[in-house]
């Protein structure tokens, strides 16, 4: 089943150079970039601005035209029409019409899909049902604030039930709940075998719901791979255990020095995030019914996505063999760019570079995102006289000497 | 051409709900109902009439012109403001895309002309109920009669001068006048000068002296009631305009079984008048003749005074009911309906291809092209004669360029003033079906297609997300 694999985005030797008046060229944006998303998964593009991912995207749409390379979406040209009805796209910035209330701007975009007017209704229900605004839709586009307008643009990507589906920072512009929710739909419609490609500078959202990304910079492409792959840190341990008295933590120390004749690096309680620590309060005021003109949590991704993604797997693959069938002289042959992690050893400065850029990502580099990172708590004395298990538990060593012993780090980075 | 028609809705609930069809809501409004106040100074409800009908058309159809322009700054708008993004990621062909656009902007201005139509219909019941009713009763006859009413027009089949102008020529000749003129003289040139020559001294007609003018074609309908208008307008040589002239006319070919009428007359110059004239006088050849006879005095060496004379700018005509007051409006709106199709077309191809000022400047500089373009051609025509050697100076090489330029343009940008029906129908003119489905196959399906195909094929080859400056 070699066709189950062929991509849904593949580009060979792509290029985009913007000219200035006089037809001289002013900027290179995007420099020989061979990529290949395949049906079903969650690819993360990844680089600071100006790096070239809006301009990828806006090749891949057919909205920029390449100046070399070669596209194919599906096995087709990107401005083919028909190509268009199998893509859902939300762009960086919500480019609605201010006039349109939400309603009216599902339905208009639900005509250019020729979708029966009983669908578009319904569909436009469920979608703004998921993303928390049905009680807004009678109010104009303009009066939205940016995140709520963030949601719409998000429900008017999934009217047509996209195959394919283009995120350009999904989550910019939007609170914490508005970013989770949009996050638990991506993961949603990833685990139904939607393709998704998720363009991004917020590593967080990327790290969380990618199985693979890309890092751009300058126009070029500096890393490709899974995020796991490309994450793992592999001269450091991190241990996960419950709290911990002093003597016992003394003594793991001092075993740890003993037998790998190395410091411990540091020890600390671990912090919940604070995105987490906000959608506990949100939740509660949501639970006590405090009013607010604003999105109301929903996040269920409607019926009409859930039903036909059942089968998507399927239908996505089905698509492309049958597209390959017909299309397979078109297809433009490409190297794909999977890289091994030691491959991909001399690109870790420029991660580094850019994980160090945002906030706590260092600890993220060395943490397991699901797991609290080992930081130093400030707080340090605080949090650990309240700690009601002070006793060591003895199976917790024995599992530590052991691991130890045999020299096999639990692989903390993989994705849950 | 669903998609096209949800573009085409989207355009018109932008027209409707942003400010700028609130804006051309309230400037007509304002115009409109203003005007019939600002015409009550005039001495007749005809005058009246006709003057509001007249300026309300003509603000109508330059209100509409405009906002038509203004309009397509939708399309450079949703460029600028990146909407256009999700709608073309949508399956959409982009020349449907285009379409939609130029169908939205053509339903939000047939909207707004027949908001207009309606209202000046209105306002001429309005002003008819409520003009004073000084000698009312003949007013309003007139108005019925004259305005608001469609009329074909017949005019004065003039003899044949070149009879006369070939005898004078070979005169001429034979006295040797054109001995001494230079060798490019050109004699078919003076041939048709005499034969000008010879109809304005037919135009003229001195004291005591008649014309005699034979209509053709009159197809009116025939009644013992029914009547047909003559309309004419006479000039006296040097005298005041308010000069009163006496004349008496005779109405039928006595040598064709016709009822003859006659009538004396003691009319003011150089203003037209109309005489009602029964259709029996019309012989079952369709043909009418009309005498005509100076009843002004002689007075010898200054009879000059009181010669009478019918300009060729103003020709005598025979006038006939051939529809109602209504249609002929719905015509006269088709002929304004199609300027604004092409001007729409025009508009949009500018904001394919420019942002919307310089896309406003073209557009705004193609209707007053269009709208000047019988000048140009004679001023073109002019120059194209006076520098017609090679170039003797830089004015000559721009005028030289300019021409050429406009020989390129002239092909593709229509002549509204031959559109331009408002004169005849506030004159009571039929604006007829002929000269519509003209103005339909020039401005629509000619010109109006060939723009918006030049739009759709600009627009599919361009990047929608490289902003234009």
């Amino acid at each position: 089943m070699v066709e189950q694999h062929l991509p849904v985005v593949q580009t060979a030797g792509l290029c985009k150079t913007f000219l200035d008046f006089w037809r001289r060229p002013r900027v290179e944006a995007v420099k020989d970039l061979n990529l290949e998303i395949r049906p079903g998964e969650v690819f993360g593009l990844l680089g600071p601005n100006g790096s070239g991912k809006t301009t990828t995207i806006k090749m891949l749409l057919g909205l920029l035209y390449p100046t070399r390379g070669r596209i194919s979406l599906f096995g087709k040209s990107p401005s083919d029409v028909s190509v268009k009805s199998r893509i859902g796209f939300l762009p960086e910035e919500s480019y609605l019409y201010r006039f349109l209330v939400a309603h009216e701007t599902l339905d208009y975009y639900g005509r250019l899909f020729r979708l029966p007017a009983r669908v578009r209704k319904d569909r436009a229900d469920r979608l703004l049902d998921m993303v928390g605004l049905r009680h807004e839709a009678k109010r104009p586009i303009g009066e939205y604030s940016k995140g709520m307008a963030r949601r719409i643009g998000l429900a008017q990507a999934l009217i047509n039930d996209p195959e394919f589906l283009i995120l350009d920072e999904p989550t910019s512009g939007l609170d914490p709940i508005g970013a989770k929710q949009i996050k638990d739909v991506i993961r949603a419609l990833g685990r139904k075998g939607k393709t998704i490609l998720l363009s991004s500078h917020m590593l967080a959202d990327v790290e969380d719901v990618c199985d693979r990304v890309t890092i751009l910079y300058g126009g070029q492409q500096r890393a490709i791979g899974e995020v796991g792959e490309l994450l793992r840190q592999r001269d450091i341990t991190q241990i996960t255990a419950p709290s911990l008295s002093p003597q016992t933590l003394e003594q793991i120390k001092q075993l740890i020095s003993r037998l790998e004749e190395r410091d411990i690096l540091e020890v600390a309680n671990p912090r919940v995030k604070l995105e987490d620590f906000f959608l506990k309060i949100v939740e509660e005021a949501q639970a006590a019914n405090i009013r607010t003109s604003g999105a109301r949590e929903s996040g269920a991704v409607p019926d009409f996505l859930e039903k036909s993604t059942e089968a998507s797997p399927y239908t996505v693959v089905d698509a492309l063999v049958d597209a390959a069938s017909h299309q397979t002289e078109t297809i433009v042959p490409v190297e794909p760019v999977s890289r091994k992690v030691a491959d991909a050893e001399p690109e870790r400065q420029v991660i580094e570079e850019l994980v160090a850029g945002g906030d706590s990502r260092a600890e993220k580099a060395v943490a397991n995102p699901t797991s609290p990172p080992l930081t130093e708590n400030p707080h340090h004395d605080e949090a650990e006289s309240p700690s009601p298990k002070v006793t060591a538990d003895q199976s917790v060593l024995d599992a530590l000497m052991g691991d130890g012993r045999d020299g096999d780090s639990t692989n903390h980075d993989e994705k849950p | 051409m669903s998609k096209t028609w949800a573009i085409a809705r989207l355009m018109i609930a932008e027209g409707l709900r942003m400010k700028i069809a609130l804006v051309f809501l309230v400037l007509i409004a304002a115009v409109l109902l203003g005007l019939p106040f600002a015409t009550r100074g005039e001495s007749s409800l005809t005058d009246a009439v006709q003057s509001f009908m007249s300026f309300g058309l003509s603000a109508t159809a330059l209100l509409l012109s405009m906002l038509t322009i203004f309009m397509s700054r939708s399309l450079s708008d949703e460029l600028v403001s990146q909407q256009i993004f999700l709608t073309m990621t949508k399956p959409i062909p982009r020349w449907q895309y285009v379409l939609g656009k130029w169908v939205g902007m053509m339903v939000l201005n047939l909207a707004f002309l027949s908001v207009s139509a309606l209202t000046i219909y209105g306002m001429v019941r309005y002003i008819k109920a409520t003009h004073p009713p000084s000698d009312a009763r003949y007013d309003e006859k007139k108005l019925a009669n004259e305005v608001l009413v469609a009329r074909a027009a017949i005019t004065a089949t003039l003899p044949d001068f070149t009879e006369d102008a070939e005898l004078e020529f070979q005169r001429n000749v034979e006295e040797g006048r054109y001995a001494n003129v230079p060798a490019d003289f050109d004699l078919e040139a003076e041939k048709k000068s005499l034969r000008t020559k010879h109809e304005m001294k037919w135009r003229v007609v001195g004291p005591g002296n008649g014309r005699v003018f034979e209509f053709e074609n009159i197809l009116c309908k025939r009644a013992p009631d029914a009547y047909v208008q003559l309309r004419y307008k006479a000039e006296v040589t040097g005298y005041p305009p308010d000069e009163i002239f006496r004349a008496y006319w005779e109405f039928g070919d006595p040598f064709k079984n016709v009822s003859v009428y006659s009538t004396a007359t003691r009319h003011v110059v150089g203003r037209y008048h109309t005489i009602r004239i029964p259709t029996s006088a019309i012989a079952d050849d369709n043909t009418l003749q009309v005498r005509f006879f100076n009843q002004n005095r002689f007075k010898g060496e200054r009879q000059w005074g009181n010669v009478i004379e019918f300009r060729r700018s103003d020709p005598v005509e025979i006038l006939f009911t051939v529809g109602s007051f209504e249609w002929n409006m719905v015509r006269l709106l088709s002929l304004i309906m199609f300027k604004l199709m092409f001007l729409g077309a025009v508009a949009l191809l500018c904001t394919t291809v420019f942002s919307f000022p310089v896309a406003c400047l073209a557009s705004f500089t193609v209707y007053v092209l269009a709208g000047m373009r019988s000048f140009i051609t004679e001023s073109v025509a002019m120059n194209s004669k006076t520098f017609s050697g090679m170039f003797e100076s830089i004015t000559q090489f721009v005028v030289q360029s300019f021409m050429h330029i406009y020989n390129l343009l002239h092909w593709i940008i229509p002549d509204f003033g031959r559109y331009d029906a408002v004169e005849q129908f506030v004159a009571g003119r039929n604006v007829g079906l002929a000269w519509v489905l003209q103005g339909f196959g020039d401005l629509v399906l000619i010109k109006t297609v060939v723009i918006l195909g030049l739009a759709m094929l600009l627009f599919h080859r361009r990047e929608v997300a490289e902003v234009s400056f």
